[in-house]
């Protein structure tokens, strides 16, 4: 079980409901055991009272109207706000609308979904049920990952107690609408975390991308409109339809509100935490511990497999969308790693690209050839034979990737590279034009060295 | 355990399955589930009027409308944007990324191909950033694209025979049909054979497996059986082409060298009137003149060669020197429409050093006038002759020297060997006794008191800075003087054109070049005077046999487009664009090739044939000719022509001086064949096992247009993306042969692959036999044949009823009732009556227009309950009043 970290006890709570040493109050205690006595547990701390007052007293409009103000933003990585996200879903004539929430978590190195799934998934239905009210969808899918079989049987538990209570289902709550919820455990790879390749996914169908516009909004699962939301995003709704649009932008910073779910593997901890957004990238950082003696922080991964690699300088950026996008990272899977000045920048990033690139859909020509290329580059410089050309070539092929691509996952999968080549240039010179490797990780290079050592020694 | 996937309560389980089908019920859907959806889930249809909106494309307003993607309004106007993935039939797909074009205010270019076009866009399809992504995506398929256009030997050749083509047909021992293939491009394949200095070879690709292919010696092989066809047996010559019908116009070629009679030979089978006029006393120029007996026999090869022209009508008139006996006003008042001038060089070059003009210096073109034909030149024998020069006039001249009896031969180079043009001759020549220097140059020419040379003074060349051609140009160095006594000089250093003529009366209109040349244009030929093309050396100057031949092929296509009255202006373009491009290189060496070694022709040995002028290359056998050609990779491609690949590759890849400002200047190269990206790429096997289409993976470039097709408009899906990451690959699932995928062969996928990556089978032709007693008229054939050779017939409607409803087995029905297939056809026609017969109720749209009167009237009352069933029995009771025309066409209009 990933454990939680243990944040201030200024930061407010909104997903995990924290005590105040730290530990998580999920409302599904006891859900496999007697799925009825968890919900009525959950329902007298809270639950499904948003959904109560969206249907009850917002109504469709003023439930899309509260989401909007309260300037929540996607927490799949893109933070796309979600309120217009809803509007445009619903405005598009359909026969039919779905809302999907995405928990699959793509990125194999973050919990951050399956902790908040199995921690509180009646918070997560009962956005799933306010968003597919308010869009006027009668099915919503909840994707999630197949191989997490305990937390499947829980969300499973979770729905059927749901619709024994009729929180779900038919005639929701009396509004004439019918809501019904489909658990979908997937198995794919990490380019389920793009919205269209998962919508493929729920169709039965090869797991590739498509072109964007138009967007899923438009046209999205079976072609119809569809509204695809983080499962973190669609935790927070409830909140802000019962505590109101404008506690919840108090939260965290004016562009960004609310809280989001990191997944932090510092020096001396990893887990999971839930920080207000705009808080220093330090403060995240130091929730994974300080470096040991003698270490000192050298790179963090921010956003994952395809994240960016910043420096210890930019610690000061607030942890959100825009700020973190201006660095060259992204939020991403909202996983940070912290590595001291053992890790080698080039050979990270060269160990994120080739994931990246083998877990390519194969869809498109600068994804499947030219992430692979760029792998190639950065293997070059690792193994200490690079070519004249390759920082150049570096450089323009990660442009031309990004200009030309067809979804973000060939434009993200160049970060690593180009976040370590833009702060960590030196050291990438090093490998490049000077074939030694400062950390002494990359071997045939660190052999060269030693092999000169020895002679100069001699 | 718990069932992780979730099926829904409505689905029937695998158990209550009824063992009997259910009656299909069309009309109340099915229960929602997503299967079902999936069936019948429609795109949203685009409205029957759409309103016209106006944006900008490369600062021009155009019309489109909406709905309408950029890709599709561009094409509507006639705006070409590149595409490789898109299929016009279906939606955008947005592999390729070749579509893309800039849209005004979007941070990255769209594809224009699913970008919707909105009212008041400003687009441009050509700028620097969307040019250059092309042309990286571009670099980056070709970076994992194992395969080749045109092979490297095909390019190199100066007349681009299709040499693949013809060892294909050496391998199969079909010699006809090798010289056939040859003699598209090069009327004279035995010529050719021995006197080609085969610049294809170099570039072999098998050269990267063991050996380059022999070549020269495939086509000599090939070339010397149809000869012994045409001699012994008298059969005719294969011909590359039909002989087009009697044109009526009258050409005049002067000269008739390998230029002249290459352009004779193709004016003629273009269905003009040719008449070849030759100076000397025989045909065949410089192949007669120049080249010794010994490495072309003259009437063995050359006549019989130059037969194929005669054959076809072409008049060889001999002794008839231009600007000796008659000039280009008496050509062309004799009636001649148009007149080639393929005169050749035979003015050798001076060296400009004293003593040139003595006694025993001769001209080596004059001395094998004589010499090859085998005359004895007096006091050659036992005399010590010097040659001077590099190229094949020299060698000739040495190599004839000592078969004159000369008692030294001493041949000098002023560059080293590999500069030589016929370098490969030397160690010949040196096997025959000849001694060879090189790197020096003559200085003076030393001659005894009588005015008779007895040495010549050479000075040591050294290499200096490399001029125009890229080979250094030779330097004295001072100091090293060096005597050769000798008898006799030859000199061989280059040959030019005589034109003295063009001043002469009657010629007027022609010019010379500033290097003494004629003047003519490159493409089109032309000269200065209107209906006089000039080609051949006398245009290019002294160059090799095959250049001769292939310029005047092209003249000959220039001459002819002249007298069929076209304008020359556009075949310039036409023939630059028939010229074949730059081939793109090969990423990996050849691995898989078993290793074998070149069959070589064997000479006879040196002590013999320095005396003899009899052909000293002893031939291949049949079985060594084709075992040669077998080892031939066959790198060619089949789409050649037809690929949208190779079209964008050269677009983009070789038109960087103009189209592409210095974008990449730190990563050196823009043009595709040298690929900014190096690395890992595939190799797949070719899967030949289906009958009529061929599968080449690695030619893939994962566009995916086979895979959308197949599954969206034909409906088998054979193919799918397979694999993840690099290797994806659009295949058949597990790598299967087509065979076992529900493949049709329709063949579309072929039809939609933009590379040679799924090909239409070539077929060998074969007819085929049908057992009508074993037919079932299961109509596969007919939805099979890629050809419509089988049609449905007046039986249509069997076929198609046993397939669309697979309720009917016929093999199942038949077996039980043990017809025949006559009893069974009978109950088939007659399924009105049967049908009555049974009870069974009657569709009224499955009725044929026109119903026998009694049938009608029966099916009438038998179809009660059918809503058409009133009018149908009203036309029955017009039937039964003998009316059964009307009714007939009553029928009729029902049906439309």
């Amino acid at each position: 079980m990933t454990t939680l970290l243990r944040t201030p006890t200024a930061w407010p709570s909104v997903l995990l409901r924290r005590d105040r040493a730290g530990r998580g109050r999920g409302r599904a205690g006891g859900l496999l055991a007697d799925p009825a006595a968890a919900l009525d547990a959950a329902v007298a701390s809270g639950a499904f009272e948003g959904l109560k007052r969206a249907v009850r007293e917002l109504g469709p409009d003023g439930t899309i109207a509260a989401v909007a103000s309260s300037r929540l933003r996607g927490r799949g990585g893109a933070g796309f706000p979600t309120g217009e996200k809803w509007r445009a879903a619903a405005a598009v004539e359909a026969p039919r609308r779905y809302v999907v929430a995405n928990g699959y978590g793509a990125d194999p190195s973050a919990f951050t979904d399956r902790v908040l799934l199995e921690s509180d998934p009646f918070a997560v239905l009962e956005g799933l049920a306010i968003a597919a009210f308010a869009i006027g969808a009668t099915e919503a899918f909840i994707a999630v990952r197949a191989e997490d079989a305990e937390m499947v049987r829980r969300l499973e538990a979770a729905v059927g107690a749901a619709e024994e209570a009729a929180f779900l289902g038919p005639d929701l709550l009396g509004s004439g609408r019918d809501v019904t919820v489909i658990v979908r455990p997937v198995q794919g790879a990490y380019m389920l975390g793009e919205e269209t390749v998962l919508l493929k996914a729920l169709e039965g169908r090869r797991g590739q991308p498509e072109q964007r516009p138009p967007f899923p909004t438009e046209r999205g699962l079976f072609g119809m409109p569809t509204v695809v939301q983080n499962v973190q995003t669609l935790a927070a709704v409830p909140w802000i339809v019962v505590n109101g649009a404008a506690a919840y932008a108090k939260i965290g910073s004016k562009a960004s509100p609310g809280t989001i779910l990191v997944q932090v593997r510092g020096p001396a901890r990893d887990g999971v935490a839930e920080v207000p957004l705009g808080v220093p990238l330090r403060d995240v950082v130091a929730l994974g511990g300080s470096p040991g003696s003698g270490r000192k922080l050298k790179a963090v991964l921010v956003g994952g497999p395809s994240g960016g690699l910043l420096p210890p300088e930019l610690l000061d950026t607030p942890y959100e969308f825009d700020a973190l996008r201006a660095v060259g990272a992204h939020v991403g899977s909202g996983s940070i790693v912290a590595a001291d000045d053992r890790a080698c920048v080039v050979d990270l990033a060269r160990l994120l690209t080739t994931f990246c690139a083998n877990e390519a859909c194969g869809k498109s020509i600068p994804c499947r050839i030219g992430t692979r290329r760029l792998v190639e580059i950065a293997d070059r410089a690792v193994e200490g034979r690079p070519m004249p050309t390759d920082v150049q070539l570096l450089e323009d092929t990660s442009a031309d990737i990004v200009a030309s691509g067809l979804c973000d996952h060939e434009r993200l999968a160049t970060l690593p590279l180009a976040s370590g080549m833009r702060y960590f240039r030196s050291e990438l010179d090093d490998h490049l034009l000077r074939s030694s490797c400062p950390a002494g990780v990359c071997r045939p290079i660190a052999v060269a060295a030693g092999a000169t050592a020895a002679g100069a020694a001699k | 355990m718990t069932d992780l996937i979730v099926r829904p309560e409505s689905l029937p389980s695998p158990d209550s399955r009824p063992d009997t089908p259910a009656k299909l019920d069309t009309l109340t859907p099915l229960d929602d589930t997503v299967a079902e959806r999936l069936l019948t889930t429609q795109a949203p249809q685009r409205p029957v009027a759409t309103p016209a909106i106006r944006i900008e494309i490369d600062g021009r307003i155009v019309e489109g409308f909406e709905g309408q993607t950029i890709l599709e309004v561009c094409r509507d106007n006639g705006i070409e944007v590149p595409t490789l993935c898109y299929e016009p039939k279906l939606p955008g797909f947005g592999a390729c990324r070749m579509c893309v074009v800039d849209v005004e205010g979007e941070e990255h270019p769209p594809i224009s191909c699913s970008r919707a076009a909105e009212a008041g866009m400003k687009v441009s399809t050509q700028t620097e950033e969307v040019r250059r992504l092309r042309a990286t995506n571009l670099e980056l398929i070709f970076s994992d694209h194992n395969a080749y256009c045109l092979p490297p030997c095909q390019n190199k050749c100066p007349s681009h025979i299709d040499i693949p083509g013809f060892l294909k047909a050496n391998a199969e021992a079909n010699w006809r049909e090798s010289t056939r293939i040859f003699k598209r491009t090069i009327p004279f394949p035995s010529v050719l054979g021995r006197v080609c200095p085969a610049p294809c070879e170099e570039h072999c690709r098998r050269d990267e497996v063991d050996e380059a292919i022999a070549i020269r010696d495939s086509h000599r092989y090939a070339g010397d059986q149809v000869i012994k066809a045409m001699l012994d047996d008298g059969i005719d010559p294969p011909l590359p082409f039909e002989v087009q019908a009697k044109s009526g116009r009258r050409a005049a070629v002067v000269g008739s060298g390998p230029a002249g009679m290459a352009a004779a030979y193709y004016l003629l089978i273009a269905g003009h009137d040719v008449t070849v006029f030759e100076r000397d006393p025989a045909p065949g120029g410089m192949l007669r003149y120049g080249i010794p007996q010994y490495r072309l026999p003259k009437v063995e090869v050359l006549e019989a060669e130059y037969e194929s022209v005669s054959r076809l009508g072409g008049k060889v008139v001999c002794d008839q020197g231009l600007g000796r006996d008659y000039s280009l006003d008496d050509l062309q008042g004799q009636g001649f429409d148009a007149v080639l001038v393929a005169i050749g060089c035979y003015t050798t070059n001076k060296l400009g050093i004293p003593g040139e003009d003595a006694d025993g210096v001769f001209d080596g073109l004059e001395y094998l006038r004589t010499a090859t034909l085998g005359l004895p030149v007096e006091g050659h024998a036992g005399s010590r002759v010097v040659v001077i020069g590099g190229g094949f006039t020299s060698m000739d001249c040495t190599r004839t020297s000592i078969r004159q009896g000369a008692k030294e031969v001493t041949l000098v180079y002023r560059r080293d060997m590999k500069d030589m043009p016929a370098a490969n001759e030397v160690h010949e020549a040196i096997e025959e006794s000849a001694r060879a220097i090189f790197q020096a140059g003559p200085t003076r020419i030393l001659t005894d008191k009588a005015g008779k040379v007895n040495g010549v003074e050479f000075i040591r060349m050294r290499p200096g800075a490399p001029d125009a051609s890229g080979r250094r140009r030779p330097e004295p160095a001072p100091g090293t003087e060096f005597t050769i006594p000798c008898d006799r000089v030859l000199l061989a250093i280059g040959q030019g054109p005589e034109l003295d003529w063009i001043a002469q009366p009657g010629n007027q209109g022609l010019e010379a070049t500033k290097q003494g040349r004629l003047k003519a244009d490159a493409v089109t030929f032309e000269t200065g005077r209107p209906g006089v093309f000039g080609t051949g050396d006398v245009r290019i100057g002294a160059a090799t046999v095959v250049q001769a031949v292939a310029e005047g092929r092209r003249a000959a296509y220039a001459a002819d487009a002249w007298l069929k009255g076209l304008d020359l202006a556009a075949i310039r373009t036409r023939q630059t664009l028939a010229e074949p491009q730059p081939e793109f290189l090969s990423i990996v060496p050849f691995t898989s090739e078993v290793k074998e070694p070149r069959y070589r022709m064997t000479a006879l040995p040196a002590e013999i044939r320095n005396k003899s002028y009899i052909e000293y290359e002893i031939p291949y056998s049949r079985a060594e000719a084709m075992a040669e050609s077998t080892r031939c990779l066959q790198c060619t491609c089949e789409a050649i022509g037809f690929c949208d690949l190779r079209r964008l590759g050269i677009e983009y890849g070789t038109t960087l001086p103009t189209l592409e400002p210095q974008h990449h200047n730190g990563a050196g190269f823009r043009s595709v064949t040298e690929n900014r990206f190096t690395g890992a790429n595939h190799d797949y096997i070719r899967d030949d096992s289906h009958s009529f289409i061929l599968r080449e993976p690695s030619r893939c470039i994962d566009c995916g247009r086979c895979a959308t097709v197949c599954a969206e408009v034909v409906g088998a899906a054979c193919y799918d993306f397979m694999r993840i990451g690099f290797d994806t690959l659009v295949t058949t699932p597990l790598d299967m042969s087509l065979n076992d995928t529900p493949c049709v062969s329709c063949g579309r996928c072929a039809e939609t692959c933009p590379t040679g990556a799924l090909m239409p089978k070539p077929r060998v032709l074969q007819k085929y036999d049908v057992d009508e007693s074993r037919c079932i008229l299961c109509g596969i054939c007919v939805d099979a044949c890629p050809y419509d050779a089988l049609r449905d017939g007046a039986d249509m409607e069997l076929s198609h009823d046993s397939r669309a409803n697979p309720m009917i087995d016929l093999l199942a029905s038949s077996a039980v009732d043990r017809e025949t297939e006559v009893t069974y056809i009978r109950k088939e026609r007659d399924w009105v009556a049967r049908a009555i017969a049974e009870g069974r109720p009657i569709e009224s749209d499955r009725l044929l227009p026109v119903l026998p009167p009694n049938i009608a009237a029966r099916v009438g009352g038998g179809a009660g309950a059918n809503g058409d069933a009133p009018r149908l029995g009203a036309g029955g009771g017009d039937g039964t009043n003998g009316n059964g025309h009307s009714h007939g066409a009553g029928g009729h209009a029902r049906h439309r």
